[in-house]
């Protein structure tokens, strides 16, 4: 096994040629822009700096240069620079065109402005734009202008104005499709991060909520954030997720999973160690136990780290809904997770090795849909689940309206075909139908590896018998028993044990029980609410002095 | 290098299929015997006889396979020295592997039993695949004849068997008590009794008016045994008895007549009972006083006096706890006079009270419970008369 592991590790290494992985920035900034016409400050004459950035964006055909002259002084020229169809189109006309080509000479009454003065007193009184800065530097302005924001050049200064007037097209926000609840907000995350960004702040109103951002993807140039709230999170999971973040050198991040699994703590494994989401009171919720978040512009999937195991058990409403039922929701769940993992194994071990373990009737019902059924059992568990697993698929691929007609095609008129025609026992479409739907009860995320999983166990089930199932789940154990998110634990607060955590694992404890934020996330015992929050009847009340 | 992953890859795979399936049965693979029969034939061989279900028959799904007029079951038997012989030979003619896990009967023909059950009983409790909690049936003629007959209800006679035993309105007796009664000495082992005769009737669809009576199973009464061997026979009334004295709750009526008119009768339903036996021995003598207490629930009456007066209540349970009494007595003169063996269990009574003299009196304990002194007192209740208070149909007073 050690042999194959090392071929597959050295197959992953092809393309990584010695000497160029040593030094990736140099080639991929060599790739992007010749480094000489990035580094350099911009020059006091417009028209050197509007040549340069003119051969940055050669064929850019979506780059707009507009140039145009200060309503003051005929002597300044001023070129705007943006990207048509990322900023607001009305603002740049109206609060920078308008406002320096035409109303200053109104402003001022007349009075000449010199070409030196050009500068201070258009950012001082002339542009109606409540979001502006300045730089000097010619990949800062590449950067603002590929970002959305519109620069103004300035003949004879060195300096840049940068507008932020972004303005595009964008999706507005909706429900979330992915993780829906029947209690609790409905707005999900979009694809700009601003407004992800507001969205947590709008849940979390504290400075202590911090919002650091890079940028990432030597090509993409993506942004992206990571939040956590000082004095909750633990210094070192933020520590070590900055740290993570930085290493990364890649020429594009399309979606938060590129990320994950450049971060992750165990890239081999069945399992998530990190949570993704699109609801913003997950996150907010995920925030307030110490966790942290990281936001990547152009995706609604936040990711939020350390992520454990328990999270595939939890969900938003779990907190929205009253404690006793939620708890024995949470049961419910517990056991679809257990069944979609060992349902089918269990079948083929019992129907083909521990007959004893059926009561007769059962026995004989089960034997009565196999009479007739051409192959063993374990070809024909494989099969429908494949088969399950290809509906499944193609439900999720074809558009909405046509995914339910096949999952209708595929539920009842394949399923049942196949049984009246004999060629599977009905019990094997029960358990595979019973199978899929516990893995729907969990989070996407946890049941992808199940799926998975369930294989594995199927097929040793079919060779040892119980045996089998019992020594696939021992290394399903052994192996989430080492897995770390972070550094923290998969398996905790149940291993190791954190008794106090336990209130929100299996049951979930009401709110006024839940005095403390989970200790290992957080690196230490906080508090979170004051005891004796317990609503009591007015009578029953402890009398408060005063 | 990559020779070298071809073979351990190689090896993952083809190690998988080393250990794989060796103990590996379909379940299509299985004859599943529902129940087990032993006869000893004239030439001293023996016949084992096996229920095998058909398992189409047992398809619940709208008959799209099966059909409803399927045989349910297929008896068939074999002769050998010993069982496991006579298995082998069984194997020739059926042609799945019989699996013995999910037998309910054991039932032993009435010649078998006489001989010893103690000759076949090793390999049902050898054996892996067989349960020791198979019920275990005495039949009164031969063993093949219960797995052959049918049954209306059920879908096979072995079923209706295990059921019937199951429901305890007698005494119900798996292998392992079997066994468990005959390795003690103060207890001589009983199973239940079978029978097989045409009860019931099923009316003919193609003829009007014309029934049908099937040869069906009857779960009752008791076969008695000394050791290992049959001796004899007790009917429902005696087993009644049986229970009554062995302090077995059991679903049951009672009828006594009714207290203000002998020629009606009055039905009480058991709700439960406790019976204690106290031995008492003086280094000669051996007494057993079995107290009984019992509480009933009144629930038909033929007569027409009104029986929740108190009074007439007490003189309902005076006449209950006489018939409990006769029935009582009834099962122990024909056990101790009749039989000579002990299958109350009146010698571990003893044992656990004298010890000493257990050691010494244990290996004749038969002859000692023959000679021994049992007084039946019985204390009755009444509890519930039901949802009438004066009789129905009575005549307004």
């Amino acid at each position: 096994m050690v042999g194959l592991g090392k071929a597959i590790k050295r197959l992953l290494r092809r393309g990584v040629k010695d000497g160029q992985s040593d030094n990736p920035i140099k080639k991929f900034r060599g790739t992007i822009l010749s480094s000489s016409s990035v580094d350099v400050p911009l020059s006091s004459d417009l028209e050197t700096n509007l040549q340069r950035l003119k051969s940055i964006f050669d064929k850019c055909s979506d780059v707009v240069f507009r140039e145009f002259v200060f309503a003051q002084n005929e002597q300044v020229k001023l070129a705007l620079i943006y990207i048509d169809g990322m900023v607001d189109k009305v603002q740049v006309s109206d609060q920078i065109m308008r406002a320096l080509a035409l109303e200053v000479a109104m402003a001022t009454g007349g009075q000449k402005i010199t070409k030196a003065h050009a500068l201070e007193f258009i950012r001082e009184r002339g542009l109606c734009i409540n979001q502006i800065s300045e730089t000097g530097k010619t990949q800062d302005v590449i950067h603002a202008i590929l970002s959305g924001d519109t620069v103004l050049l300035v003949d004879g200064h060195t300096t840049a104005i940068i507008n932020g007037v972004r303005g595009w097209e964008a999706r507005a926000i909706t429900e979330s499709q992915a993780e829906s609840t029947v209690r609790g907000p409905r707005e999900s995350f979009v694809e700009t991060l601003r407004v992800n960004t507001s969205l947590i702040r709008r849940k979390i109103k504290s400075p202590a909520l911090k919002i650091e951002t890079l940028r990432l993807g030597e090509v993409t140039d993506t942004d992206v954030a990571i939040a956590y709230v000082e004095s909750i999170a633990n210094e070192k999971v933020v520590a070590e997720v900055k740290t993570r973040l930085k290493k990364i050198r890649v020429d594009g991040i399309l979606e938060s999973g590129y990320i994950e699994e450049l971060i992750e703590d165990n890239p081999w494994s069945f399992f998530p160690t990190v949570n993704a989401t699109e609801r913003p009171d997950r996150v907010a919720g995920m925030l307030l136990e110490g966790r942290v978040a990281i936001l990547v512009d152009g995706t609604p999937f936040v990711m939020t780290v350390p992520s454990l195991f328990v999270e595939y058990l939890q969900s938003p409403e779990d907190y929205y809904e009253r404690f006793l039922f939620v708890s024995a929701v949470r049961l419910i769940r517990l056991l679809s997770l257990v069944l979609s993992l060992v349902l089918p194994g269990l079948y083929i071990a019992i129907v083909s090795f521990h007959h004893e373990l059926l009561p007769t009737a059962l026995l004989l019902s089960v034997a009565a849909q196999r009479e007739g059924v051409p192959y063993p059992v374990l070809v024909e568990m494989l099969v429908m689940e494949v088969l399950f697993e290809v509906l499944r698929e193609a439900g999720l691929r074809l558009p909405r309206p046509l995914g339910q007609a096949i999952s209708i095609v595929g539920a009842l008129v394949i399923g049942e075909a196949a049984v009246r025609a004999g060629l599977v026992a009905a019990a094997t479409v029960i358990v595979v139908a019973l199978t899929g739907i516990g893995s729907f009860v969990l989070s996407y995320r946890v049941s992808i590896a199940f799926r998975l999983l369930r294989f594995v166990l199927i097929l040793l089930s079919a060779a040892l018998g119980l045996m089998g199932l019992t020594s696939g789940m021992a290394v399903i154990m052994i192996h989430l028993c080492t897995l770390r998110s972070f550094g923290i634990p998969y398996l905790s607060p149940m291993i190791p044990l954190t008794t106090t955590d336990l209130k929100d694992v299996v049951v979930r404890a009401p709110w006024w029980a839940m005095f403390t934020r989970p200790r290992l996330i957080a690196g230490r015992r906080q508090t979170r609410l004051e005891p004796g929050l317990k609503p009591a009847s007015p009578e029953a009340r402890p009398k408060v002095e005063g | 290098m990559i020779k070298k992953t071809a073979v351990v890859l190689m090896l993952a795979v083809l190690s998988s299929l080393l250990g794989g399936c060796w103990s590996r049965k379909e379940i299509s693979e299985l004859a599943i015997v529902l129940g087990v029969g032993v006869d000893l034939l004239p030439n001293d061989q023996i016949r084992l006889s096996v229920q095998i279900a058909q398992p189409g028959a047992f398809y619940g799904g709208g008959g799209a396979r099966g059909g409803g007029m399927q045989t349910a079951s297929w008896a068939v038997s074999a002769e050998g020295k010993t069982i496991d012989e006579a298995a082998r030979y069984l194997a020739m003619r059926v042609p799945r592997e019989i699996y013995w896990g999910h037998s309910m009967i054991l039932v032993i023909g009435e010649k078998m039993a006489r001989e010893g059950i103690g000759l076949i009983g090793d390999f049902f409790n050898r054996e892996k695949e067989p349960r020791e909690t198979m019920w275990l049936l005495v039949a009164e003629g031969e063993a093949r004849d219960v797995l052959e007959c049918g049954s209306i209800l059920e879908k096979t006679s072995a079923q209706a068997a295990a059921f019937l035993t199951r429901m305890k309105t007698g005494f119900a007796v798996e292998l392992r008590e079997f066994a468990e009664m005959l390795a003690s000495k103060g207890v001589q082992p009983v199973a239940t009794r079978v029978i097989v005769k045409e009860q019931g009737a099923v009316p003919c669809a193609a003829q009007e008016g014309v029934a049908t009576a099937y040869r069906q199973v009857e779960v009752s009464g008791l076969a008695i045994f000394k050791e290992d061997r049959l001796v004899g026979w007790l009917d429902d009334y005696e087993t009644r008895g049986f229970l009554w004295l062995k302090g077995e709750t059991f679903k049951g009526i009672i009828t006594v007549p009714s207290p203000g008119d002998a020629y009606k009768a009055v039905s009480l339903r058991l709700r439960q009972a406790q019976t204690k036996v106290v031995p008492e021995y003086d280094g000669e003598r051996i007494r057993f006083s079995v107290k009984i207490r019992t509480e009933a629930d009144m629930v038909e009456q033929q007569s027409f006096e009104d029986l929740a007066k108190p009074e007439k209540i007490k003189a309902l349970e005076s006449l209950m706890a006489e018939e409990i009494r006769a029935m009582a007595t009834t099962a122990l003169e024909k056990v101790q006079r009749g039989y000579g063996v002990d299958i109350f269990g009146f010698g571990d009574a003893f044992h656990r009270k004298y010890k000493e003299d257990w050691r010494r009196l244990k290996d004749r304990w038969d002859e000692e419970f023959i000679r021994a002194e049992v007084s039946v007192t019985v204390e009755a209740h009444i509890r519930e008369i039901g949802m009438l208070t004066r009789p129905a149909f009575s005549p307004e007073e």
